[in-house]
């Protein structure tokens, strides 16, 4: 079936509503990108042209469309060590930061959210155990939770394709994983026994009640699926589980201070993250 | 040390649940001198319309942001007519945050917000006017471009239309077009509205 043109104007048009509602910015060099999924979704909501289209995106009540759309443009596959300048940013300036307020024998706890099928909390593991110069110093809490109990299943057993495990280096792929078959690798018991799966619905306060003092909450590419309200209540609930001064890390097409103001920004070497103010 | 376990997996929670605290106890713990405790009830009392009248008047009266922004978003999820007119009453306040805040509420509420709008855009404050055209910037509504073609057509204020040609660009179509060249009339010599007129038209043109 033939493509449905894109013009220039049209693709402009598009790319500047689409960051006004999501923050994701595409450059002239996704086009071809952005035009193939505005396409497809224009021949299978049968609008006929990007005008119909676009009419529909923009004014359907129930913004369902635009959750379809914004799925099909940020699909990504997770894998390990994604976003990697983020976990540098972990080890070199906000665990520093947070133990500078901490007393010996704190704990120091961090929350990954979504857990997805776990290469997220467990590269924040590896990263912390291997690249945190202070790791024998202090006691870290890793928890990571999802929606999606198949999902947490799946963190917890901890295998994972090649693909998936491509950006660990070598020396800490030997020393953490187990090839266990053709193409697949298994996380070693010792990291797997290090991240607690809880499974939480950020929209259930009596879910996220109980989620609290955490000094550092990743959660990346979550809030972009997410409406406005649902996310200022996202916002709302990593706000109360943080510590006074504790950090939020996100995605990077994602930004707090489009969601909420009760978050500052905090510009490290090596990434933007948001912070919770400290107690005046 | 190393990455260990939680003990017990969690912390208690700070204050009791929600579903579990009535409608009494989370007026009362509104009024607590601790925000966290009155951003729990703030954000509890989404649960009960009946609370509106309270969680207004805790609004115009709060300080504390993280409250302020509980209050809101509970008053967003009610999202009653009663609800929508205490928004409309902070577009009136001093306040820019208060006032941003109920801006972004109420485009978040098209379907209570769409019966008003029409007053709205013809309210006697011209910057009250102004901030409507701003809810129309999100509000997910079919009526959006006629509402706009209506300010342009009608409304006196030029900051009013100017506002209101700038979202045309973005959102109009060739329904627009005439109203946009009459607008140009009517401020000859406003150069701003002869600039954005013309952007809006050419956008239009060319989509």
């Amino acid at each position: 079936m033939t493509d449905i043109a894109i013009s220039l104007e049209e693709f402009r048009k598009f790319r500047e509503f689409f960051y006004r509602k999501t923050g994701i910015q595409f450059e002239d060099s996704k086009r071809y990108f952005v035009d193939k999924r505005l396409s497809e979704r224009i021949r299978q909501t049968e609008a006929g042209t990007f005008r119909n289209y676009f009419t529909l995106l923009r004014f359907q009540v129930s913004g369902e469309e635009l959750q379809q759309l914004t799925n099909l443009m940020t699909v990504n596959e997770t894998y390990f060590f994604r976003e990697e300048y983020q976990l540098k940013c972990l080890v070199r300036s906000i665990l520093p930061e947070i133990v500078a307020r901490k007393k010996t024998g704190d704990v120091l706890r961090v929350w990954s959210i979504p857990s997805s099928s776990g290469e997220e909390p467990y590269s924040i593991a590896l990263y912390v155990s291997e690249l945190w110069p202070a790791i024998n110093e202090w006691a870290i809490e890793l928890i990571s939770s999802d929606i999606d109990t198949d999902i947490l299943g799946k963190a917890r057993d901890g295998r994972y394709s090649v693909r998936a495990i491509q950006n660990i280096p070598p020396a800490l792929l030997q020393r953490y994983f187990t090839p266990i078959a053709p193409n697949e690798y298994r996380i070693h018991q010792e990291l797997r026994d290090s991240v607690e799966f809880t499974r939480v619905n950020l929209m259930n306060p009596l879910d996220t009640s109980c989620y609290r003092h955490f000094d550092v909450i990743f959660c990346r590419n979550l809030l972009i699926y997410f409406d406005d309200l649902s996310r200022r209540k996202a916002a709302e609930v990593f706000y109360d589980a943080l510590n006074p001064g504790g950090f939020i890390c996100l995605g990077h097409s994602e930004s707090m201070s489009r969601i909420t103001s009760l978050f500052r920004v905090r510009k490290f070497p090596e990434a933007i993250v948001y912070q919770k103010p400290e107690l005046p | 040390m190393a990455l260990i376990k939680p003990q017990t997996p969690f912390p208690d929670a700070q204050f009791p649940v929600a579903g579990v605290d009535s409608l009494a106890d989370l007026l009362t713990t509104l009024n607590e001198p601790a925000p966290p405790a009155r951003r729990w009830a703030a954000r509890n009392l989404a649960a009960f319309t009946e609370a509106v009248p309270d969680l207004l008047a805790a609004l115009m009266q709060e300080t504390d942001a993280s409250v302020r922004e509980a209050l809101l978003i509970s008053l967003t999820e009610i999202g009653n007519a009663e609800a929508v007119a205490g928004l409309v009453e902070c577009l009136r306040k001093e306040d820019v945050v208060l006032r941003n805040a109920a801006i972004d509420a109420m485009r978040s509420l098209p379907g209570a917000v769409a019966p008003i709008m029409k007053n709205l855009l013809t309210d006697p404050d011209a910057d009250v006017r102004i901030f409507s055209v701003n809810i129309l910037e999100s509000l997910r509504h079919p009526d959006v471009e006629q509402w706009l073609i209506d300010v342009i057509g009608q409304d006196p204020h030029v900051n009013v239309c100017a506002t209101a040609v700038d979202l045309l660009g973005e959102v109009g179509s060739s329904k627009a077009c005439t109203a946009l060249e009459a607008l140009r009339s009517r401020f000859p010599d406003e150069p701003y509205i002869e600039f954005a007129t013309r952007l809006a038209l050419t956008r239009i043109r060319e989509a």
